[in-house]
């Protein structure tokens, strides 16, 4: 951000004071919006009492422990203005200046890391911690992401809309990103495997605390054309355990039936043996018997 | 427990929430993004309860214009970046307020068409996400604008039916689950298209009347969900458009919508007891306008636009 006047730097210290925090901690896994009356709470679950507080005035505003961060909700109304606000015009500047920067690159001139570019990565991440569909923020990583080839940046990327969810398990715009993310990878690096099988697992884990959500399970299912056979039966199996606990909740069927007919398709393809018949309808058959056993346990679930 | 509908006092509401120069609660920041969508929710609820004259229409429609984007399409709101959401709701406001000769239809039907895939899908904008959700909005806007013949309405359908699920119901895409929002976006394009046939009546009129809650006679959206009022739209407009809306009981649905009000400071919420938003605002008039509630004027349930609205655009030109 340009310096200016002091009373315009007071403007936006909290903005300062949440992108410090963030900078000081880059293993943040989670992030919510608290009522400062629980900061004290908090604390003490930590342990730590209150004569070792910071007296920066940052403590009743952002709570951060164990790469955990609390917003009070208090300073929200304003944070999120000020980011939106910075944000914006650091996306003009990089608009109107960023071609300068990709020519300087092309040239191979050495330019110190563009600062309209890290200015707008900077404060998107800002705005979209406490928005997570303000799609113009997305846009603007994606844009910065295309011109991008190593795959650090978007490992990176899973990892920021990772945290994201945690807050926001249900944000459209953010599983869209995390599809765009992986759509990237797929078309130029061969780490996708593991990429997908991470990806399921974070579906399993949102799905847990955020029941029947449509955006996450639409997510996995979206996943399973990327998958291997291998991959696919494997899926199948470890999600069995969860899904017979959670008999209420019909996207995670709807997710095995997607499983299921993938295995079906697969045999379509050239190339399939006797004994992939034989596998799959064996799969089946499994599938059906233990429905219908918790058809049984579970009445009035059947749906 | 409500007995009426506190119209007085949802005027107000909305009024209040669209005059919020300063935006200082949480709700209205975090939401700045699709303020075009709170426009159309708000208008058309004013415009349900015939008071659409209480705002003024210059300012309405010149600060529609300026979130139209360069290629055509609009954003949520001044400076943003366009997509087929906010494209539609920016049609729909001006239709309201019989505006839509200021617009470039050219260049707004050009921006819709242009996001059409292969396959007949449609993309919300340049970076790709393919729902129906885009499907429903790109077919209804080139409907309002007369321009359908520019995309492939066909493959646009095909695709469609191909997310048709055993259940009867559809999905955001091939295969997803059914879900009662994407149901109405497809049902609601076969509507406009001349499709319906391509529909299992029977057995989605079954699935839809099945989200109907025996205690709160309110509606849900899935199998095991909670009621919420802005399902009294997406389940009843498709209920109506394939001719199955009998198959629910009407009057509980009308007493959970009154109960959602708040009747001290106006505005609906999801069910009884909870905050009041635009969204549910617009949904539980718009549910009670299809449930015949009196004072409340005739809502078109594939457009989702006052049936006064949709007869102008379609017999005039």
């Amino acid at each position: 951000m340009k310096q200016g006047p002091s009373s315009e730097d007071d403007c936006f210290s909290l903005l300062k004071q949440f992108e410090h925090v963030l900078e000081s901690d880059p293993l943040i896994d989670e992030v919510g919006f608290i009522h400062p009356s629980q900061f004290t709470m908090l604390d003490k679950e930590a342990g730590f009492s209150n004569e070792f507080q910071p007296n920066n005035g940052t403590s009743s505003k952002f709570w951060n422990q164990d790469h955990k961060l609390g917003i009070s909700t208090d300073i929200l109304v304003q944070l999120c203005k000020d980011a939106k606000h910075v944000f914006l015009l650091a996306l003009q500047e990089y608009k109107s200046h960023g071609n300068a920067c990709d020519e300087s690159q092309i040239k191979n001139i050495s330019c110190s890391p563009c600062i309209p570019e890290s200015d707008v990565m900077k404060h998107s991440q800002s705005v979209l911690l406490l928005s997570s569909d303000f799609g113009t923020a997305w846009n603007a990583r994606k844009l910065i992401l295309s011109k991008k080839d190593h795959l650090s940046a978007f490992t990176e990327e899973l990892r920021l809309s990772g945290l994201i969810l945690s807050n926001s398990p249900k944000s459209e715009s953010t599983w869209s990103h995390r599809r765009w993310i992986i759509k990237m990878i797929s078309q130029s690096f061969s780490t996708l495997q593991e990429i997908i099988t991470k990806e399921s697992e974070l579906v399993e884990s949102i799905g847990e605390r955020s029941k029947m959500n449509y955006r996450a399970w639409y997510h996995r299912c979206w996943l399973v054309s990327y998958m291997t056979i291998e991959q696919v039966i494997q899926e199948l199996n470890k999600s069995k355990r969860w899904a017979g606990l959670h008999v209420a909740d019909s996207s995670c069927f709807h997710y095995r039936r997607r499983l299921m007919l993938k295995i079906l398709e697969s045999l379509y393809v050239k190339g399939s043996s006797a004994y992939d018949k034989t596998e799959a309808r064996k799969i089946w058959k499994e599938e059906l018997d233990w429905n219908e056993e918790l058809v049984e346990r579970y009445v009035g679930r059947e749906v | 427990m409500a007995d009426k509908l506190v119209a007085g006092k949802h005027l107000r509401y909305i009024l209040n929430l669209m005059a919020e120069k300063k935006k200082e609660s949480f709700e209205s920041v975090v939401m700045d993004h699709l303020r075009m969508n709170g426009a159309y929710w708000g208008l058309t609820t004013l415009a349900l309860l015939d008071k659409l004259g209480s705002v003024s229409e210059d300012e309405v429609v010149s600060w529609v214009m300026t979130c139209q984007h360069e290629s055509g399409g609009f954003a949520g709101n001044t400076g943003h970046d366009p997509h087929v959401l906010y494209t539609l709701s920016a049609v729909q406001i001006l239709a309201l307020f019989d505006k839509l000769n200021i617009l470039d239809v050219e260049k707004v039907s050009n921006y819709i068409a242009g996001l059409q895939n292969e396959d007949g899908s449609f993309s919300g904008d340049i970076w790709g996400e393919v729902d129906t959700r885009f499907s429903y909005i790109a077919i209804c806007c080139l409907s309002i604008l007369k321009c359908l013949d520019k995309i492939n309405v066909k493959k646009a359908v095909d695709y469609i039916v191909s997310c048709k699920n055993l259940d009867g119901g559809f999905g955001c895409s091939p295969g997803a689950e059914s879900h009662a929002g994407q149901i109405f976006c497809c049902v609601g394009a076969l509507a406009i298209t001349g499709n319906l046939h391509r529909v299992d009546k029977d057995l989605l009129g079954w699935w839809l009347c099945e989200r109907q809650d025996y205690e709160s006679g309110g509606l849900n959206g899935r199998p095991e969900k909670l009621p919420d009022v802005c399902y009294s739209w997406w389940v009843l407009s498709s209920l109506i458009m394939i001719d199955r809306v009998h198959w629910i009981e009407k009057a509980k649905l009308v007493k959970f919508i009154l109960d959602s009000q708040d009747m001290d400071n106006g505005g609906i919420s999801d069910r009884p007891s909870y905050t009041v938003d635009i969204f549910h605002t617009y949904f539980g008039v718009a549910g009670l306008s299809l449930l015949e509630y009196p004072g409340v004027k005739t809502i078109d349930p594939a457009y989702a636009l006052p049936v006064h609205v949709i007869n102008r655009i379609l017999f005039t030109k």
